[in-house]
């Protein structure tokens, strides 16, 4: 955990290394007439004071004042489960507007539930279909928002 | 004061004429499913709904406008309590303590206490507004680029150190949200920031993309890495009798409702995402002098009903400038002004003169709004709870629906898709290193408003960083702020003072 502790703050402090460096390119300005980059400096900078602050803190720090991790222990956790799930919200993502609204709604729907273990077929369809007919109707029809038609064009 | 009471009076006739009680009625019910609904805020509902008062009378129209708002304010709060999914930027603080109460099976009293303190919030914002409107709302003309950086620095700080578990850790999630608020037109020169030619990203990274994936898609995430047969359950579910506060909820929350009041209805006079504030600050006090602040963030009940009457009173309050100075000082009441102009009316301060029957009425039609609201929403609490009796295999999948199709509404644009499902990724990790989202959240709402009133400053200062401290009301938050910082160590002096001073008498 504490070695977990130390790699985030890294990250941290790298992502504020980075914000320096990349607003030193844009113009500065002075403080009476400050530039676009000034503003992003200032706070790159700070969460870099802060997040060095941490990491030393955690590094010094004895195992009792460690912080500790939401309880999931490692053994319990679903990674394939959750690489899945992500990757049909991915792939959902990409062909929201060649696929229409209607069928990505369903497909989503089907894949989410598939991965997460519902494996009667019929179930799935049916909630599939019930869901994206549903919110068809309350976002398009009724609330009149519009939606990827894709290739079905509804 | 029996002026204005008779004025009141007269305003109740207006608003209690079926025609407008319809509309009050139509507005509430619009806006509490617009609140609910993520990424379709009360500012796309009033400007949708614009149009259909065309043909209405101006009292009628902004009366079911004003409707639209605080109905949007109510129902985002009932997504977060029981989905963790904001429906509403000010919602986002009910995500803290209501959800974890709906997971112990106590849905049904967070969502009947928000009924219910929505309910007295507006009762007596409704009060506060007739009797405090002009004076308050001249006391708010004195707060100018200055007061508003040390204001928000104050509130940077203090939400900080109320948030989560370690200050410093919450402090660096400030500052990653002011970063990545930086993204996008720099808000004084105009000039692209860390755009690097990607369009979508002119205009800066989308609140709601943020909210809904840190919160939203980042919970549904964790449960999803949950061992297979914990998705097999629903929430606990409580019994009938549960499903309302008990007497001690009411006894815990009425301090929190009536605090939360008065704080929402002095922030709501402030320029800016009032609601927001108004709800972070009341959830910040009460942690701070609740004799439990340990049972915040694990399901504390003053922790919902503080901020959401705080977010109701800040929305009643927002209409004062509005109405009185013509000024309106958030995002809603702007549309409402433009649907003002559109009805002939210009608000300011011979707006109470000339149009006495459109402001004492839309006054009068607020509290009759949140009655309806409690009335509406009450009854419903069951139904609502009863959501969590779905199994988490497919609900989670439905959230994922809800938030994707919300998300897109907001721009009618896939990216902001992406972007929610990066924030959701980063809202996965950020629970499982335990870092907060709240204060990201806070930052990307303010730090685009933070970095104008510190440019702007300096500019009237003429680079001079004197100006922050020579202004009395600036000085006092940088002070506030200071006194804060060091309380800590304060607190450590007093007890070891404390503690030498028992061993010396012991010895």
């Amino acid at each position: 955990m504490k070695r977990d502790e130390i790699a985030v703050g890294i990250v941290i402090f790298i992502f504020g290394g980075i914000t320096v460096l990349l607003s030193l390119k844009m113009p500065i300005g002075t403080f009476r007439m400050a530039g676009t980059g000034m503003f992003p400096l200032i706070l790159g900078i700070i969460l870099m004071i802060l997040s060095g602050a941490f990491v030393l803190k955690i590094f010094f720090q004895g195992k009792e004042g460690q912080v500790k991790k939401e309880p999931s222990p490692e053994s319990s956790e679903s990674p394939m489960q959750l690489i899945l799930f992500l990757g049909a919200m991915v792939l959902a993502t990409l062909f929201f507007n060649q696929l229409g609204y209607p069928l990505t709604s369903f497909l989503l729907i089907l894949s989410l539930l598939r991965i997460l273990g519902i494996k009667r077929w019929g179930l799935n369809i049916l909630i599939s279909v019930v869901t994206a007919v549903g919110s068809y109707f309350l976002f398009v029809k009724w609330l009149d928002i519009p939606m990827p038609k894709g290739w079905i064009g509804i | 004061m029996f002026e204005s009471l008779q004025h009141l009076i007269n305003g109740f006739g207006i608003a209690g004429t079926g025609q407008n009680l319809l509309y009050c009625l139509l507005g509430c019910i619009v806006g509490t499913i617009i609140g609910v609904l993520p990424g379709i805020g009360p500012i796309a509902g009033i400007a949708l709904l614009i149009p259909a008062t065309f043909g209405l009378n101006p009292t009628s129209a902004i009366i079911m406008l004003a409707g639209i708002y605080y109905g949007a304010m109510y129902g985002g709060s009932t997504t977060s309590i029981l989905l963790n999914v904001p429906g509403e930027t000010a919602s986002v603080i009910t995500c803290i303590d209501g959800y974890q109460m709906a997971q112990k099976g106590r849905a049904g009293p967070a969502l009947a206490i928000v009924a219910i303190g929505s309910f007295i919030a507006g009762t007596i914002g409704i009060f506060g507004l007739v009797f405090l409107a002009p004076p308050l709302a001249e006391a708010a003309l004195a707060f100018g680029p200055p007061e508003y950086f040390s204001l928000m620095v104050f509130g940077f700080i203090v939400l900080s150190n109320v948030t989560g578990k370690s200050f410093l850790k919450s402090l660096m999630m400030a500052l990653v949200g002011l970063i990545i608020g930086t993204i996008g037109l720099d808000p004084v020169s105009g000039n692209a920031r860390f755009t690097y030619g990607s369009v979508p990203l002119l205009s800066g990274i989308e609140f709601v993309a943020v909210a809904i994936g840190v919160f939203g898609i980042g919970e549904v995430l964790v449960n999803v890495n949950q061992p297979s047969e914990l998705l097999d359950q629903g929430v606990l579910m409580p019994r009938l009798r549960e499903l309302y506060p008990s007497l001690q909820d009411l006894k815990k929350s009425i301090g929190a409702i009536l605090r939360g009041t008065g704080i929402g209805f002095g922030v709501g006079l402030v320029p800016g995402p009032a609601p927001v504030i108004a709800t972070y600050a009341s959830y910040m006090i009460e942690r701070r002098i609740s004799k439990h602040p340990e049972e915040f963030g694990k399901g504390a009940i003053e922790g919902v009903a503080g901020p959401e009457s705080a977010n109701n009173s800040a929305c009643q309050a927002a209409f004062i400038p509005l109405f009185v100075l013509g000024i309106p000082f958030a995002p809603p009441t702007a549309i409402l002004l433009g649907a003002l102009l559109i009805h002939g009316v210009s608000p300011g301060p011979l707006m109470i003169s000339q149009h006495a029957e459109l402001f004492w009425g839309v006054i009068a039609s607020m509290y009759i709004g949140n009655f309806m609201l409690l009335i509406l929403n009450l009854p419903l609490v069951p139904l609502f709870a009863n959501i969590l009796r779905i199994p988490k295999r497919i609900l989670l999948p439905l959230v994922i629906l809800f938030c994707i199709t919300g998300m897109y509404t907001v721009n009618n644009s896939v990216f902001d898709i992406w972007m929610m499902l990066i924030f959701g990724a980063m809202g996965f990790l950020m629970r499982k290193w335990a870092y907060e989202g709240a204060p990201l959240l806070l930052a990307l709402v303010l730090g685009p408003k933070l970095e104008v009133a510190f440019r702007q400053s300096l500019m009237i200062s003429h680079g001079d960083f004197g100006v922050f401290v020579n202004r009395p009301v600036s000085m006092v938050f940088l002070l506030l702020t200071v006194i804060f910082l060091l309380l800590p160590v304060f607190q450590i002096i007093i007890k070891s003072l404390k503690k030498g001073g028992i061993s010396g008498v012991k010895s």
